[in-house]
């Protein structure tokens, strides 16, 4: 007989601590979930009907089916800034996530200083993105007055327009957008690590485990659940990424920069065709979705 | 007796309120005693705090207004400038739209098909449509007109991109001012190139400003097709204007790497000594005479642009503002007052004595102060407004949200690929559909 089956029913009159608790709980949840229902899903809906629509500068021509869908897929530059997207996205995980595991492991080994060296590194995670990339965009500046070209010429080195140069340009908007977020990254690791019991690695240490082995057997399986949320906040931030390539490269030069969350402000901010605008806000929901679960079946499905 | 006296007085009472209601369009609000009172809000892309010459002569406008009116209160709400437009439209379809709204005239005509403009011929004074308005410059109040409407008042008639230029950089190379025809031009600007300087700067990467569509103006007003206002993207005038860019870069008058600098940046590193002459934005010269870091503020100058085949020099008049009025207006007798105070012919007068800007009122040109070496700014504008080469943007464009970013992306490929002219021009035109 389990715990359920031998719990008995409070008397008549007598309050069902059970049910009050989920009564509680329900009451906390229903603001939050009604300010999600508000903010979150009945814009996405309104967006989902709008993209079925012909709307342009606010003025609705009405419904037309799937034809926004129809031609955002047949334009070849919708398929170029999926791909953008996702060397942006994958290419700043593949900078990130690495960088973040270090510094998460450094900053654990450096006790207090580790923990002042994170607040330090947090600061441009607390920046707006459209202030990190005007301060970069000073930074790098080819001429007279940009703290690169400055130093650049105190080697006697010409200045390198970075932001300018179809080749180097998303390079250097992905190390940007990563310099702004690995520290929350590396925050979220860091607690991550701090779960891991010490005497795993004693143990392995008694067996002989190399630093990579122990990595690989103790802190990297132990570590997925922290892995899986830095992985999936992380995507969901690099793959909605704009307003860091707005400030930086407006999505040039020649489109080099044009990921989908550029073409859908470009759509449908400054062209105001509305519909289609909204058209590529559900097409990039859905691959941020598909990304998601991918996450959660390769990282979270094995866990027990 | 008494029931008799009340029904006469009832029907008397009814027939003098529709009475006055069919006739109150007709009759101005002095004459029905609608003083200015109470609150206006205005959107526009500067701050009344703000300290560059327009915004204080702005913030002195509101004064004197707000002075000569007790009990009115002019807030203005600033906007980001290119979302002016598009935040009204939304703003009207929520009705919490402002009484005033400062707005790019290449965005009227989408504006007007919204009807998010009252018709001012219907609201502004007799006094005032009959001494001011034939007092504004025609080109830009033609373009005001909707169907025989008046919509909006244009604001600081302006050149808008204009090319800047630093005596001093032409003194160098023995020249008083850029020559007037491309290949003249061409050769000018290549030989400013000098270390870290270039001759010529363009911007690359604007949803506003076109500098392909600057140098194509050198064919005169006809590159605008009268019918749909665009232009021939695979003619034989695009492709001049393309070979005269891939001469700029080949000739190293034009940075081959600055691909996506925005008019701002543009302006920017103007001031910080980056190019000997660049494309800016008119209005705001007396700014950049303050801003001059690279070089003294007093050697800066502007000039129309060069001309194509002995035609006069260019002077694209636009995008420049224009000022409407929203029909929901809730208090238009202030709002009405309000925008007159702005083209009366004292503030057309700040306007260009303080802010060194063209006045809006063509009369104040008589006044001593353009004479007098202080206005050698708002004169040389004048000079380019009236020149033969002077034309306004048509009045309807097709795809004007479109056309620059469009034509932008070409003047990139031209610059910093090897990719035929032809075929840049007629993906752009692809990409317009046209």
């Amino acid at each position: 007989m389990n715990a359920q089956t031998t719990r008995q029913r409070p008397a008549a009159g007598e309050s069902d601590p059970a049910a009050a608790a989920r009564r509680a709980g329900l009451a906390l949840v229903v603001p939050a979930l009604g300010v999600v229902v508000a903010v979150n899903v009945l814009p996405a809906f309104f967006g989902f009907y709008s993209s079925l629509r012909a709307i342009f500068f606010f003025g609705d021509d009405g419904f037309i089916g799937w034809r926004n869908y129809a031609e955002l897929f047949a334009d070849p530059a919708t398929w170029a800034a999926i791909r953008r997207s996702m060397i942006f996205t994958f290419g700043s995980l593949g900078l990130a996530v690495p960088l973040a595991t270090l510094a998460a492991m450094g900053i654990r080994k450096l006790g207090a200083w580790g923990r002042l060296l994170l607040t330090v590194l947090l600061v441009p995670w607390a920046m707006s993105p459209i202030v990190v990339a005007l301060l970069w965009k000073w930074i790098l500046l080819p001429s007279p007055g940009g703290l690169l070209a400055s130093i650049l010429a105190h080697f006697g080195i010409e200045p390198i327009n970075l932001l300018s140069h179809p080749d180097f340009a998303m390079p250097t908007v992905i190390a940007v957008g990563v310099w702004r977020t690995f520290a929350f990254a590396a925050i979220i690791l860091t607690a991550g690590l701090g779960q891991i019991p010490a005497d795993l690695y004693r143990a392995a240490s008694v067996d002989g485990l190399t630093a990579i082995e122990r990595f690989r057997r103790i802190t990297f399986p132990l570590l997925s659940p922290s892995l899986l949320i830095v992985l999936s906040v992380l995507t969901i931030s690099y793959f909605n990424e704009v307003q860091i390539i707005i400030g930086l490269t407006a999505g040039g030069p020649i489109h080099s920069t044009t990921t989908l969350g550029y073409q859908l402000f470009e759509v449908g901010f400054v062209e105001l065709n509305q519909g289609k605008g909204n058209a590529i806000a559900i097409v990039m929901f859905l691959i941020n979705l598909f990304l998601i679960v991918g996450y959660v079946r390769l990282l979270g499905g094995g866990r027990k | 007796m008494t029931e008799k006296k009340t029904g006469l007085t009832r029907r008397h009472a009814l027939a003098g309120a529709a009475g006055l209601g069919l006739a109150a369009p007709f009759v101005n609000r002095t004459a029905l005693g609608q003083t200015p009172s109470g609150q206006i809000r205005v959107w526009t892309f500067m701050s009344a705090a703000g300290s560059s010459p327009r915004e204080k002569v702005l913030k002195s406008i509101i004064d004197d207004f707000q002075a000569k009116h007790p009990g009115t209160t002019v807030v203005v709400e600033s906007q980001p400038f290119q979302e002016l437009e598009t935040r009204y439209v939304a703003a009207i379809a929520q009705r919490r739209a402002p009484d005033l709204i400062w707005m790019r005239d290449t965005f009227l005509s989408l504006v007007v098909d919204r009807n998010a403009l009252a018709n001012l011929d219907e609201e502004l004074t007799p006094e005032f449509r009959r001494d001011a308005i034939p007092d504004l410059f025609e080109a830009f109040a033609r373009k005001s007109m909707f169907a025989g409407k008046r919509v909006s008042l244009p604001l600081w008639p302006s050149p808008a991109q204009i090319v800047f230029y630093r005596r001093d950089a032409l003194r160098e190379i023995g020249l008083t001012a850029p020559p007037l025809e491309w290949p003249k031009f061409i050769d000018a600007a290549a030989s400013l190139t000098k270390g870290p300087r270039f001759g010529f700067g363009l911007p690359t990467s604007d949803n506003s400003v076109s500098a392909f569509l600057n140098i194509m103006t050198g064919f005169g007003p006809g590159i605008f097709d009268e019918a749909t206002g665009r232009i021939d993207l695979t003619g034989a005038q695009a492709l001049e204007t393309a070979e005269v860019v891939r001469q700029l870069v080949s000739r190293k008058a034009v940075s081959n790497t600055l691909l996506n600098a925005m008019g701002d940046d543009i302006q920017d590193q103007f001031a910080a000594g980056r190019f000997a002459m660049a494309q800016a934005f008119a209005p705001r010269f007396q700014q950049f005479q303050q801003i001059a870091a690279g070089y003294d503020g007093k050697e800066l100058a502007v000039s129309a642009w060069p001309s194509f085949g002995g035609r006069p020099p260019a002077v694209l008049l636009g995008p420049y503002w224009t000022v409407g009025l929203s029909p929901q207006s809730q208090n238009k007798a202030t709002a009405v007052a309000f925008l007159e105070a702005l083209y009366s012919r004292d503030a057309s007068l700040r306007w260009a004595r303080d802010a060194g800007l063209v006045p809006d009122r063509r009369s104040v040109l008589a006044d001593p102060f353009f004479q007098r070496p202080e206005a050698a700014v708002s004169n040389e504008f004048q000079k380019l407004l009236a020149g033969q080469g002077a034309f306004t943007f048509p009045q309807r464009i097709s795809d004007i949200t479109r056309i620059f970013t469009t034509l932008n992306i070409a003047l990139q490929k031209l610059i910093g690929t090897d990719a035929p002219s032809r075929t840049i021009l007629t993906e752009a035109k692809a990409t317009l559909g046209w």
